[in-house]
């Protein structure tokens, strides 16, 4: 046995903190995979699957699962946490008991809490001791990650030291990381990807093509980059591969939830209808009220994300929707301005007056 | 500092300073000597071409000339020699010239001193109302015992908002007040050169800092110095937002720079393994129901932000002027002045229990070593990572500041008259509005008043929640029309115009610059939109 084999721990047994727990016992780390289940512990150590989750994929026999937390935390100074969003506090509370100083704590999960915009790797901070936390983020769908494609994925942090160790315990040869500094943007399209996964899920179920996916994808991403530069986000981050890329992978695989979750509302489905079928949380449900929220508060036009707002909770039809997005004022592709709108002349009286001439809008004053 | 500790505090900076810059000249990526002097040197011209009224330029100019010409022809040994000569000509500038008996006296004298010269250097006052208490004049408040507990378990760095030149010498009184040494201070040169401020400052314990020393080895001397002094135990006091706040706002971006000497210093501590390793900062709000030197700050802010936009009507007040208006200020600082202690934090940024001691959010313990060592428990510096913490640090900071912001009678009127008008104007950008003024059509008292109880009572909810915090003796029990009446007295006495001034039954805005000043100590809590709720109430 190597005397230093490198170590690492996944709190969190749904389909992506397998996944990652897979992928990371596969180059050989010694990893420790968390979850509340007793019975999907034993499945997992004994069956090698997770059935819930992954159906019948083998899962690496390195991966150890265990219900004890304390244990778990203890084992790696890495900890990756994929929880979905709404039991993230809860879950980082408890580990906050057991966790020092010295670990680094990486959240896995896409997706943010409602009321304030947290991100999850602000709830690690807030809940725990550590300050070493970032967020993995990136186009990775688990199955495709499972059945070792080769792909990429960021690890966001301020923190060189924690990209690094994000680095040691994911990268292998059919998985590339990148580092990025930027946090807040990466966490943000991360969470709010999955609205845009949404409608796309819906174009794809109306049967609409590439012309038409390609325009959501674009003009989201300009959407989210508008949101995610309020919150203090870095532009590039749209270009990489948490924003762009992400965005991507999720809107043209079915795979995603989200993807599946757009396709039924498309099929005439109400959103409890949809969601019924489902095993696996859609995040973008609660990730669009909570962005159309915060969106008006921030003052960002987010026309989209407002759309499958309308179609979630106001139980409008999609192409209703479609329609009403399509016949907004054209406007000018980066600086918003509807294109009949004339410029905004400030400083001279002058050409301000003459500008409502050329108009044509001075007869009736 | 104590003489012996600043000689030794000057050895070690010397050496360290030395020791790393032919460390990393050794580095491929490093600096050779040769080029970091050359460097130390083009800074140091630069400046001397710049500033033609330094006192010692010609003192300077020599030796930077004699740099140059010993530089070119210059082997290794003698690069390590000039290199020596130039750190040790940075660092004897810094110690500056103590003497112990000014020491001695300043610690007796400074109590008597300063309420003397804040309140009795009109000979008038002094007769009429015999010795001031200065006790009244500067309030302390906030958890002082937490700062002398700080004090004791380690190390402290108070970290004040900064508002005012008056500001070193309050808090060197203030620390006074609370049976406080006096704390290590580095103070713009600028400031030994006004003799008032120039006792002050001395008497704090301060070293010499010259802001338009522009070279990079210069400011790694600066913070090395404050390092070494917090390992050495010496207090420290730095101002966090840097300069004085030129809008009236309360800092929100911190320059990080000296509040990284604390983490470094802890870093040392561990390693050395020191016996109170800790160090603390400690934060502390200065606020001004009147402040010094407003209208020039206010004005040097306009006229860098708004460029062309700001029209400078009058000229900058001649010096003679200046120094009338300085003693004009301390005649009428009878106005309060309040010092207010706020939060205890290590140098990541947690906060600090009674026990000295670092907790979470949830009040649980952390072990603050193990930020900062390897997997053997070796504490060790890394200068990115210790960045990331030192920014974390200074979010602490600045969220503290906003908490402990103690709102005076002054500031809330100035807010809501602020606002009143902008409401009136809402088409005019800041700057046309700072010039329209109230149009010389003023506003009523009664809707100053009603919109000043609106305010209060937003403030009052805030303060219940710990968001910030109100001076009791100038805002009191919230009654508008005291706390209106309390700001007009103030407003009409310091300032060349009064910045609202009553005329019947209505305020007239004779200085919108100063109103806009004062009002901007009360950004950042949503007080507009509260107000702006009102308005549609009332409507």
């Amino acid at each position: 046995m190597a005397a230093t084999q490198k170590r690492a721990t996944v709190i969190g047994g749904g389909s992506w903190g397998t996944a990652l727990a897979h992928l990371m016992a596969t180059a050989g780390i010694d990893v420790r995979l968390w979850m509340r289940s007793e019975e999907r512990v034993a499945e997992i150590n004994e069956q090698h699957t997770n059935t819930r989750y992954l159906k019948d994929k083998p899962i690496h026999e390195g991966v150890v699962a265990t219900s004890d937390l304390a244990l778990a935390a203890k084992h790696a100074g890495t900890l990756v946490v994929a929880i979905p969003s709404r039991a993230f506090r809860e879950v980082a509370f408890e580990l906050g008991e057991h966790v020092t100083g010295d670990q680094i704590l990486l959240s896995a999960t896409k997706g943010f809490e409602a009321e304030h915009l947290t991100r999850m790797s602000q709830v690690l901070r807030e809940e725990t001791c550590v300050r070493k936390v970032g967020a993995i983020s990136g186009p990775n769908l688990a199955d495709e990650v499972m059945a070792g494609q080769p792909s990429a994925t960021v690890v966001a942090s301020p923190f060189d030291e924690v990209i690094a160790a994000g680095a040691e315990v994911l990268a292998n040869p059919t998985l590339r990381v990148y580092g990025n500094h930027d946090v807040v943007g990466v966490e943000i399209f991360g969470a709010l990807k999955n609205i845009i996964a949404i409608a796309a899920g819906a174009c794809a179920g109306l049967g609409l093509g590439a012309n038409s996916l390609s325009m959501l994808l674009t003009r989201a991403l300009a959407e989210i980059s508008r949101f995610s530069e309020a919150l203090g986000a870095d532009r590039m981050t749209a270009l990489g591969l948490a924003g762009i890329g992400d965005l991507i992978a999720t809107c043209s695989s079915p795979l995603s939830r989200n993807n599946t979750l757009g396709r039924r509302l498309a099929a005439g489905l109400s959103l409890d209808e949809a969601l019924a079928e489902m095993v696996k949380v859609a995040e973008g449900v609660n990730t669009t009220y909570a962005v159309c929220m915060h969106a008006e508060r921030l003052g960002v036009d987010m026309p989209i994300a407002r759309g499958v707002h309308r179609v979630l909770f106001g139980g409008e039809k999609v192409e209703t929707v479609i329609g009403s997005l399509m016949s907004r004022a054209n406007r000018f592709e980066h600086s918003e301005r509807p294109i009949d709108a004339p410029e905004r002349i400030t400083g001279s009286v002058i050409e301000t007056a003459l500008a409502v001439t050329a108009g044509g809008r001075d007869a009736g004053a | 500092m104590r003489n012996e500790l600043r000689d030794a505090a000057i050895v070690e900076v010397r050496s360290r300073i030395v020791d790393a810059c032919l460390k990393q000249a050794r580095l491929p990526e490093g600096m050779p000597l040769d080029v970091l002097i050359n460097d130390t040197l083009y800074h140091e011209k630069q400046r001397l071409e710049r500033d033609r009224q330094s006192p010692t330029r010609d003192e300077d100019l020599a030796f930077w000339e004699g740099v140059r010409s010993r530089l070119g022809k210059a082997g290794e040994s003698e690069q390590k020699e000039i290199l020596v000569r130039v750190v040790e000509r940075f660092t004897e500038e810094v110690r500056g010239n103590f003497t112990p008996w000014v020491y001695d006296m300043a610690t007796r004298f400074i109590p008597r001193a300063l309420p003397a010269l804040l309140n009795a250097v009109s000979p008038k006052r002094l007769f009429s109302r015999g010795l001031p208490n200065i006790a009244e004049t500067i309030a302390i408040d906030g958890d002082v015992d937490a700062l002398r507990r700080a004090n004791e378990r380690g190390t402290v760095i108070l970290a004040p908002t900064h508002a005012s030149n008056m500001d070193s010498p309050v808090i060197g009184w203030a620390l006074f007040a609370m049976g406080l040494p006096p704390f290590t201070y580095g103070a713009g040169l600028n400031l030994f050169t006004n003799p008032v401020m120039s006792f002050f400052m001395r008497n704090l314990g301060a070293y010499r800092v010259d802001r338009r020393k522009t070279a990079p080895l210069y400011k790694d001397i600066l913070k090395e110095y404050a390092a070494v002094s917090l390992e050495l135990g010496q207090p420290n006091l730095f101002f966090p937002g840097g300069t004085r706040s030129r809008n009236g706002q309360i800092e929100e971006h911190l320059k990080l720079g000296l509040l990284s000497c604390g983490l470094r210093a802890y870093v040392n501590n561990l390693q050395k393994r020191k016996e109170r390793p800790n160090i603390y900062v400690v934060t502390c709000s200065i606020n001004y129901q009147l402040v010094l030197e407003a209208e020039s700050l206010v004005g040097d802010y306009l006229r860098s932000e708004g460029k062309s936009r700001y029209i400078m009507t009058d000229d900058e007040s001649s010096k003679p002027r200046k120094m009338l208006q300085f003693v004009q200020n301390l005649i009428n600082l009878e106005s309060r002045i309040t010092v207010k202690v706020g939060d205890v934090f290590d140098p990541f940024g947690n906060h600090v229990d009674e026990a000295g001691l670092s907790v979470d959010s949830h009040g649980r313990h952390i072990d603050i070593r193990k930020y900062v060592t390897d997997g053997e428990g070796r504490p060790f510096h890394m200068p990115q990572r210790d960045r990331v913490f030192t920014r974390e640090c200074g979010d602490s900071v600045a969220e503290s500041f906003k908490r402990h912001n103690q709102v005076l009678s002054t500031n809330v009127v100035a807010f809501t008259a602020f606002e009143l008008l902008k409401k009136r104007h809402p088409e005019l950008d800041l700057y046309r509005m700072l010039r329209t003024g109230d149009e010389g059509t003023g506003l009523e008292m009664r809707k100053l008043t009603d919109a000043t109880a609106v305010v209060v009572k937003a403030l009052q909810d805030l303060a219940r929640d710990g968001e910030i915090s109100l001076d009791g003796k100038s805002i009191g029990n919230g009654d508008a029309a005291t706390i209106v009446q309390s700001a007009l007295r103030h407003f009409g006495t310091y300032h060349a115009h009064p910045v609202l001034a009553r005329r019947g039954d209505r305020a007239f805005t004779e200085d919108a610059q100063l109103l806009y000043y004062y009002s901007n100590r009360l950004r950042g809590y949503g007080l507009e939109r509260t107000l702006r709720a009102s308005y549609g109430e009332a409507a």
